[in-house]
């Protein structure tokens, strides 16, 4: 048996707690409501929604919006992407009062559309993860080098050596401390902000057509918002911090907060950018912050604006690397996934998971270093975000019909409008899926094309090998040892 | 459901497992937690005091302040602790629900895959 201390001074009261069997007819009672030792409040939940969010692609993801929408039409577009992210918002908020739990998004899909639904599109989602890590090494590793003035070819250096450290401080199990990570996002997000001010008071290029969405062709303002919905990407990942947050409110506020200041950032950020530096010029350009720093403040803003760069390096590979190797664990213990991507070091790390998100990222860097398609990775990340906020929708319109539970946040005409979420992110989904990241006025099936065998291979994946992993391991677990628990002694006879 | 005796059963045969395992208790070596338990069906609850890695107790009621707070019914967790089931698979469900830091539901869970990663 195990031993049973006297309980210490301010502990809960033993009278407080009955243990009792409920087979003698006492009723349940529900179980009371506990302070956890560490738990994180509004600013931190924010800043970790946002800082999810900002990572140094957005930076690309504006010039995105930019060739859509010109000049000061940018700022309308990221304005009407953030109107729709609010709406994703009371989505998530409303989901994750039902399920508040780190599996966030796998559980909602799952109790919505079924198990294999679920994993099909949680494996696809998790692509962009390692898209936006290879992307972000990219983007900081050309940054360097720019300013360094090296040859290009040696960005992929730079861009190997920050992957590397990365990996390294993963497998050594170091984590940035909750404060760490919140001055970084808010120093990140106001350094942006200032640089982005000082560049919009610039003398300049002005701000033309500032509600011409549509300058560009016929849809493109239909593109323009889709590309802003990526700026605010991977905020609702909040949610995976919900069984950490002092009350469920907290994650409410920072799935409306967060957005908020990333429309304020983005849309400053966009204004200064097409004041201040030609378009040919940012257009083909992997750094654009440090034009708009150069621009801006010389070699003083230039300066800056890297180091605010390599600041949003520390929140995407500590945020990234985390979130996406917990869930190849998760995965793997759940039998989804080989067994080998739940082994873990002598500090807890799932190592293999760490080491195979390296590789894949690296992988994907050099791709995007040797064919300077950075601007098709913004594409498929946008198309598969306005996709996961269409299932989302269906997640709510399944489950407000299938849990009657009550939820501490409840949509507001939640229904009708789920249902106009699944249309809009559905031609959101289509309108960035078939679009040329490099021409507003052409078309291409580049981004569909990628995201096609992205889910195909996840399709396969789910149908083919995870049942075979199952049964392995089903295997496996009865012919390894009997049921250890003794049985229950019958009851003795009247 | 079950009684605080199988549950203790569960936990005195969990706490030697754990404390018995010399690559876990190098793994935890930096892990000191409280951890409480509430059984969802019975009302029960206990709690488990772990130091640096080590099982030190596994009090009836709520002791300290929690680190993690782990709720499902009596059943799945007397299964739980005697390694008879992955409760990966059950939080994945919704049927064990964690409060406390994404770290910390890992490490918890790491313990079980370390001692019986057969289950």
């Amino acid at each position: 048996m195990p031993e049973h201390p006297p309980a210490p001074a301010g502990s809960a009261p033993r009278a407080g707690s009955p243990l009792h069997d409920a087979s003698a007819g006492s009723a349940p009672s529900p179980a009371p409501a506990l302070a956890l030792r560490r738990s994180i409040g509004t600013a931190t939940a924010t800043a970790t929604s946002a800082g999810l969010a900002f990572a140094a692609i957005d930076y690309l993801g504006v010039v995105s919006v930019l060739t859509y929408a010109a000049g000061a039409a940018a700022s309308l577009a990221i304005a009407v992407g953030g109107v729709l992210v609010l709406l994703v918002s009371a989505i998530f908020a409303e989901l994750n009062g039902l399920y508040p739990t780190a599996a966030g998004i796998r559980l909602y899909l799952g109790r919505a559309v079924g198990n294999r639904t679920a994993l099909i599109v949680t494996f696809t989602y998790m692509t962009t993860v390692v898209m936006v890590i290879a992307a972000d090494a990219f983007i900081i590793g050309s940054a360097i080098r720019y300013v360094l003035g090296e040859s290009p070819a040696l960005a992929y250096l730079w861009i190997a050596a920050l992957l590397g450290m990365a990996t390294t401080a993963n497998l050594l199990g170091v984590r940035l401390a909750g404060w760490v990570q919140t001055t970084v996002t808010y120093s990140v997000l106001a350094g942006t902000g200032v640089m982005s001010v000082v560049a919009v008071v610039h003398h300049g290029r002005g701000f033309p057509h500032p509600v011409d969405l549509f300058g560009k062709g016929a849809v493109s303002g239909v593109q323009a918002v889709a590309f802003a919905l990526f700026l605010y990407a991977a905020f609702e990942w909040v949610t995976t911090t919900s069984e950490e947050a002092r009350t469920p409110p907290v994650i409410t506020r920072a799935l409306f907060v967060a957005p908020v200041l990333i429309w304020v950032v983005a849309s400053l950020f966009a204004l200064g950018l097409a004041h201040l530096v030609p378009f040919a010029r940012f257009h083909g350009s992997a750094y654009p912050q440090l034009l708009v720093g150069q621009a801006a403040l010389g070699t003083v803003g230039e300066l800056w604006m890297l180091a605010l760069t390599v600041l949003t390096a520390l929140n995407t590979f500590n945020g990234g690397f985390l979130v996406a190797s917990r869930f190849l664990y998760a995965a793997a213990r759940e039998g989804n996934l080989p067994r080998a991507f739940a082994r873990l070091n002598l500090r807890a790390v799932p190592w293999l998971a760490v080491s195979a998100l390296s590789v894949l990222s690296a992988a994907v860097a050099a791709v995007v270093f040797a064919t300077d398609q950075w601007l098709l990775l913004v594409a498929v990340g946008a198309t598969i975000e306005a996709g996961i906020y269409a299932f989302a929708s269906v997640c709510l319109v399944v489950l407000r019909r299938r849990e009657a539970r009550p939820r501490p946040f409840r949509l507001r005409l939640g229904r009708p409008l789920a249902v106009v979420g699944i249309g809009v992110f559905g031609l959101l989904f289509v309108a960035t899926g078939f679009s040329d990241p490099k021409d507003a006025h052409r078309f291409s099936v580049a981004p569909m094309a990628v995201i096609a065998v992205l889910a195909v291979l996840s399709s396969v994946y789910v149908l083919v090998a995870v049942p075979r992993l199952r049964a392995a391991a089903a295997a496996r677990a009865a012919a390894a040892r009997p049921r250890r628990r003794p049985p229950r002694s019958a009851p003795a006879a009247p | 459901m079950a009684d605080w005796d199988e549950l203790g059963e569960a936990l005195a045969d969990y706490t030697i497992s754990c404390n018995g395992n010399d690559r876990l208790r190098k793994m935890q070596r930096d892990w000191s937690r409280t951890l409480h338990f509430v059984c969802s069906d019975t009302g029960s609850m206990f709690s488990m005091l772990v130091e640096r890695g080590e099982i030190v107790g596994t009090p009836e009621g709520h002791v300290g302040t929690p680190d993690i707070v782990v709720t499902t019914d009596s059943e799945t967790f007397c299964d739980m602790f005697w390694g008879d089931l992955n409760p990966v698979q059950k939080y994945l469900r919704g049927e064990i629900t964690v409060k406390g830091s994404q770290e910390d539901v890992m490490r918890l869970d790491a313990i079980s895959y370390v001692i019986w990663p057969d289950a």
